[in-house]
């Protein structure tokens, strides 16, 4: 239809921003620049066709009919049929070449934004949000695609269209070239400002359509909680509510176009009228011929028409361009965990040393760790508890390397973790998250995301070693099953179990556990504890603990409180000492069956 | 379909097919009944644009023959043509506004009717309901609509206008007339053909644009574990997959463009190629004027945009009655839980508690041949507190369901104080029972409006109250903008335990007769749920409630404890008499409890 983008004030681009995007563009579009230069040669010369018709006709008519020359009008005929005949064959050829080079500009686009979206640390994805993020890579990248498949060629061909038209219009005649001129300003100013209303338009009703499909969303999810209150009407009166304004902004944005539309419609006739008026004149006065008159009546839509669509092309090409913008800042920045270039491999085994850290997240105003210092011995288990944001998680996650710290440095056998291979530190520093994250696919599909090589003994062997074979068995199609979206068809239990058989698939030296805060199914919960305890066996393990039980088993407790270790020592030892350990066991344990 | 269907069966699904088909057309034409005088409007507005749009080139003919070849009054033809301009200006303004005009306001229409409906459907049907199949009838089935409606108007005069160019060219010179039509239908008919084409295939691009934005999500959702594992390159070669595969849809939606469109605009220009050649030499022979000739011309114009319209929107008709097929298919679902005829009412709070509850003989089932309450009888004393318990799937949370109306039993009956829920209006039974339900569901809305959910003209002093006593009050305090604070989906992220406090206070603004916990507490730190179960017992105290447990924690908020067993009552009493005489009690417990306790044990 007539607009489909829109920009905000804040996205529009600057002149020299715009520069940069559309030559980062074609520097992107450099593998495929022989499609788009043949694309761009096939869109001139069907616009040279579309030309050439009126042209014919004048022809037929000064020289054949009016110069009553029957051969003279054959020739004439002939060469139209001719020209209609090339315009199809470029037109279609323009189609190809242009989609073919579109697409594969955004190809390669989301390619290289995904690439470098994958090279980020986690920093980066605490920053953006996950759902700007697949934006970007969907929708922004997807908005693009209506302007490759028809924006672009209406783009290049209306250009190309008004300037071949007026240089042939001045070549007939100049003085009705200045006529026909005399209706554009007109035309132009009130496209310029349909452009103007109808982005603001356009960016009302997308914000009603997103508000309004949320509030229908929310009511269809949650039809439960209202039914169970009772509350039908007045969800349904909030929901009306928003409905009307949708409506209300579909009605401005149509009132903007009625009388741009409506001023187009009689600038074209209004037009012709001053053509067949000043140019009968002209014609009676001998300064120009009938068939120019007549032709100029059929070139006219030929300037007018391309100047509406330009106008209504600019909305697309502007929300395009700032989507290109948001694009590129993600593809301009910088990793920063990333492999040092003198990278050496961590050795097979080893202590790992936390030395003096400090650590801000990026944008936070207090340090989340300071000056910590702990150490882990080879195959000792290490729990981190303390209270929720007290940085016990931040901690675990620095010592696999997730973020880098300021001050400060976390070694494994000597090495800073900063000068290890990435590929070393992943085989030798397993994490594991609360929850068991799947990906759609195979359950041993899945497993390959810990290591894309591994053959199906070495799967069939890691599920052994956490226990779990005969429980995988008991699925339709055993590890061939598919998960579905989000691992849906398996329950919470269950895909803890891959993400755990995950890390024994890596068969890692240094286990890192987030335990999980809420409880599991019953049925399910001792079979994951039983798969963890056999996991860690025989390997260094740092544990975020959240149940007595686990903190229990471990060596060594660390209570991280307020981003300093408070308290390090065995369970003994720590209640013993009476302190904030001691405390935290007692609340624990009251929260337990009461007896 | 890998079923074979019989040929009656085929028969009958045809027939309802049929009926739908005719239902959702009967839906249609309902509600444009509705705005039958503007769109007659609209109507009469086309017909004239099409007749001053159709009278221009009549109009500069005259001009050429009589005003520049006769010498004519040239000045009067071109006032005359500027009037027209004027006249077709504002007519097709008003086309275009009464026609946009008028599908947007049955949209709108129509989507709140649908909502209303959806909203009121029995909890059986929600059941079943994809939320994205509901939504897509509320979205993109009411646009294929809304596209159709646009189009009536528009297509009244496009055809309007074909019908007067055709005669007039007709009336002009038949021979040449029939020279310059016949290139014309197959721009119609390559509009349509074109529409039906590039539709499966652009559902086809979509389709492989959902499947990136899969792979997209999941590696960004899930990159702790790309990352922790490095399996960047493992999504990378998924995502350069699905990349390929957009690219070769799109490809092939680009190859059926490229033969349809070039061809639609070549068609036309064939006509004038006619016009030219056939008309030139009429006019040699003085059969025809100049002036017909270039009317000619400027008439085959005329004709491209509306042959090209009336081509596609034979392919939006078929899509918008799909749609509307579709849409009947929701509207025509009666809910099955529904307000009796004549409805009772619950006796007014006496000295007595009131807050009975009394399940008879209850037979349930959520499928009819696999009951999972049978024979099921228990009491609750009016101001009574009860936990229920027993294994995963033993039928708790049914109760609750059954309670509150969202099924109704197969047999046997549930009664509030003494009254069959039957036998009551819905909003007056719900009204009256307060759930906290197993997964908690807050809306995207402020806190206040979310405490106050069930009585929204609650004052400061209640939602404060409520937060108190369910230990949210000091984190609310703490949020961003306190109260105000907009919590959801799309709003400020709250914690599992923070979320189900929100939600309890929900339930104890309702101030009902019976308050249903159903696993309120289990994601609450467990050093706060102390607390919290202390703040409980206030709200519990002299109030009807039933504590649906899945740990054992919770049943220490109970009076009395029923076990539940394979959809019956096994055992009834306090929590200590059923842990020294119930073996199966034992067990149910120990199946609940952390795997640390059981080693304790």
């Amino acid at each position: 239809m007539w607009s489909q983008g829109g920009v905000t004030d804040e996205d529009r681009l600057s002149r020299a921003q715009a520069r940069t995007v559309i030559g980062r563009v074609f520097k992107m579009a450099a593998p495929f620049r022989k499609t788009m230069y043949v694309a761009f040669a096939c869109v001139c010369a069907t616009t040279l066709c579309a030309l050439a018709g009126p042209l014919l006709v004048r022809r037929g008519i000064d020289l054949g009919i009016r110069g009553n020359d029957p051969a003279s009008l054959n020739v004439s005929v002939g060469v139209y049929l001719l020209v209609a005949l090339i315009a199809y064959v470029f037109g279609r050829a323009q189609f190809l070449y242009l989609n073919r080079t579109g697409e594969s500009f955004l190809r390669v686009l989301r390619l290289a934004v995904f690439r470098q979206m994958q090279r980020q640390s986690m920093a980066f994805y605490d920053r953006n949000k996950a759902g700007v993020l697949v934006a970007r890579m969907t929708a922004d990248i997807e908005s693009m695609a209506e302007l490759v498949q028809w924006g672009l060629l209406q783009f290049l061909a209306a250009g190309m269209l008004i300037v071949f038209a007026l240089v042939l219009l001045a070549t007939l005649s100049w003085q009705l070239t200045i006529v026909a001129l005399l209706v554009m300003p007109i035309l132009i100013a009130a496209s310029v400002k349909f452009q103007r209303d109808s982005n603001k338009a356009y960016l009302t009703v997308r914000d009603r359509v997103g508000a309004n499909l949320s509030a229908l969303q929310e009511g269809i999810t949650t039809v439960r909680v209202i039914q169970a209150y009772a509350q039908e009407e007045e969800t349904i009166r909030k929901f009306t509510k928003s409905n009307r304004e949708l409506f209300k902004s579909h009605e401005h944005s149509v009132r903007v176009s009625t009388w741009y539309f409506a001023l187009i419609e009689f600038g074209g006739v209004f037009a012709s009228a001053l053509i067949i008026g000043i140019g009968g004149w002209l014609v009676h006065r001998g300064d120009v011929t009938l068939g120019t008159v007549v032709a100029f009546t059929l070139l006219l839509s030929s300037l007018f028409d391309p100047v509406q669509q330009l106008s209504q092309l600019y909305n697309t090409v502007q929300s395009a361009g700032a989507a290109l913008n948001k694009l590129f800042q993600i593809l301009d920045a910088k990793p920063e965990v990333d492999e040092h270039p003198g990278a050496v491999a961590l050795p097979l085994s080893g202590e790992l040393v936390v030395n003096g850290i400090d650590f801000t997240y990026s944008g936070a105003e207090n340090r989340a760790l300071q000056s910590v210092s702990i150490s882990v011995g080879v195959g000792e288990k290490l729990a981190l508890v303390g209270p929720t944001g007290a940085g016990k998680s931040t901690l675990a996650k620095l010592m696999a390397r997730l973020y880098d710290p300021q001050v400060g440095s976390v070694s494994y056998g000597g090495i800073d973790l900063k000068m290890a291979t990435m590929s070393s530190l992943r085989e030798r520093i397993v994490v594991v998250p609360q929850e068991g994250f799947l990906f759609n696919g195979t359950i041993r599909d899945n497993l390959r995301i810990a290591r894309s090589t591994a053959n199906d003994e070495e799967i069939d062997a890691a599920i052994a070693a956490i226990g779990a074979t005969e429980h995988f068995a008991t699925l339709p199609d055993g590890l061939d099953t598919e998960v579905r979206e989000r691992g849906s068809r398996l329950s919470a239990g269950e895909r803890q179990l891959v993400a755990l058989a995950r890390a024994a698939l890596v068969d890692p030296a240094v286990l890192v556990l987030d335990e999980a805060t809420s409880n599991l199914d019953p049925g399910t919960e001792a079979e994951v504890e039983h798969a963890l305890e056999r996991l860690m066996a025989g390997r260094t393990v740092i544990v975020v603990a959240h149940r007595l039980s686990t903190v229990q088993r471990a060596d060594h407790i660390a209570v991280i409180a307020d981003a300093q270790v408070a308290e390090y020592g065995t369970h003994a030892e720590l209640i013993a000492k009476g302190g904030r350990y001691s405390a935290l066991a007692a609340a624990w344990q009251k929260s337990q069956v009461s007896r | 379909m890998t079923s074979i269907e019989s040929d009656t069966e085929v028969a009958a699904r045809l027939e309802f097919e049929e009926t739908q088909r005719s239902e959702g057309w009967r839906l249609l034409r309902a509600a444009l009944r509705l705005q039958r005088r503007n769109l007659l409007l609209g109507a009469l507005v086309g017909i004239l644009w099409a007749s001053f749009k159709v009278a221009v080139p009549q109009m500069t003919k005259y001009a050429i023959n009589d005003g520049i070849e006769k010498n004519g009054p040239l000045l009067r033809w071109a006032l005359i043509i500027g009037g027209l301009g004027v006249l077709t200006g504002v007519l097709s303004g008003m086309r275009r506004y009464i026609a946009f005009r008028e599908s947007r306001w049955a949209e709108t229409l129509f989507r709140e009717r649908l909502f209303s409906h959806v909203l009121n459907l029995h909890v059986g049907y929600h059941d079943k309901a994809q939320t994205g199949q509901l939504m897509s009838r509320a979205s993109s089935d009411l646009m294929q609509i809304q596209g159709f409606i646009v189009m009536i108007p528009i297509t009244l005069s496009n055809v309007i206008q074909i019908f007067a160019v055709t005669a007039i060219l007709f009336l002009t010179d038949p021979i040449l007339a029939i020279v310059a039509l016949i290139p014309l239908p197959f721009v119609n008919l390559s509009a349509r053909r074109f529409s039906h084409r590039i539709h499966p295939a652009s559902i086809a691009v979509q389709a492989e644009q959902a499947q990136l934005a899969n792979v997209v999500e999941e590696s960004i959702s899930g990159v702790r574990v790309v990352k922790g594992f490095g399996a960047e390159q493992v999504q990378f070669e998924k995502l350069e997959k699905e990349a390929d595969d957009i690219l070769r849809e799109s490809m092939k939606a680009a190859r059926i463009r490229s033969s349809f469109m070039p061809a639609i605009d070549v068609l036309p220009a064939l006509g004038l190629v006619a016009v030219l050649g056939v008309g030139g030499h009429r006019v040699l022979n003085g059969d025809l004027t100049i002036g017909d000739l270039v009317a000619f011309n400027v008439y085959l114009t005329l004709l491209i945009w509306p042959l090209r319209n009336i081509g596609m929107i034979v392919a939006l008709g078929q899509r918008a009655a799909a749609a509307l097929v579709r849409i009947n298919e929701v509207m025509s679902t009666e809910s099955e839980i529904t307000d009796p005829a004549q409805p009772k009412t619950l006796p007014l709070q006496t000295t007595e508690p009131v807050g009975a509850v009394k399940f008879d003989k209850v037979l349930f089932g959520y499928n009819p041949e696999f009951p999972v309450l049978r024979n099921f009888s228990m009491e609750i004393r009016g101001g009574e507190s009860i936990a229920i318990v027993g294994a995963t799937g033993s039928g708790k949370s049914t109760v609750t369901r059954l309670l509150l109306r969202f099924y109704d039993t197969q047999s046997g009956h549930v009664f509030l104080d003494g009254i069959d829920v039957r036998k009551l209006k819905l909003s007056d039974l719900r009204k009256h029972i307060g759930v906290v339900f197993e997964d908690t569901v807050l809306f995207n809305d402020s806190v206040r409006n979310n405490i106050a959910f069930a009585k929204p003209d609650a004052g400061v002093e209640e939602i404060e109250r409520a937060a108190k006593l369910s230990g949210a009050h000091d984190f609310v305090l703490q949020l961003p903008n306190g109260y105000e604070t907009v919590i959801g989906e799309r709003g400020f992220s709250l914690s599992g335990g923070q979320r189900q406090r929100i939600a309890i206070a929900r339930a104890i603004v309702a101030n009902p007769r019976v308050l249903v916990l159903d696993d309120a507490t289990s994601a609450v730190d467990p050093s706060k749920e102390g607390e919290i179960r202390d703040a409980m017992k206030t709200v519990m105290s002299g109030r009807t409630t039933i504590v649906i447990a899945h740990r054992p924690g919770t049943i220490a908020l109970a009076d009395r404890v029923i076990l539940l067993d394979e959809g019956k009552v096994a055992a009834i009493g306090t929590h200590d008499e059923l842990v020294g005489s119930n073996a199966r009690y034992r067990e149910v417990l120990a199946s609940m409890s952390t795997p640390e306790e059981e080693k304790v044990n």
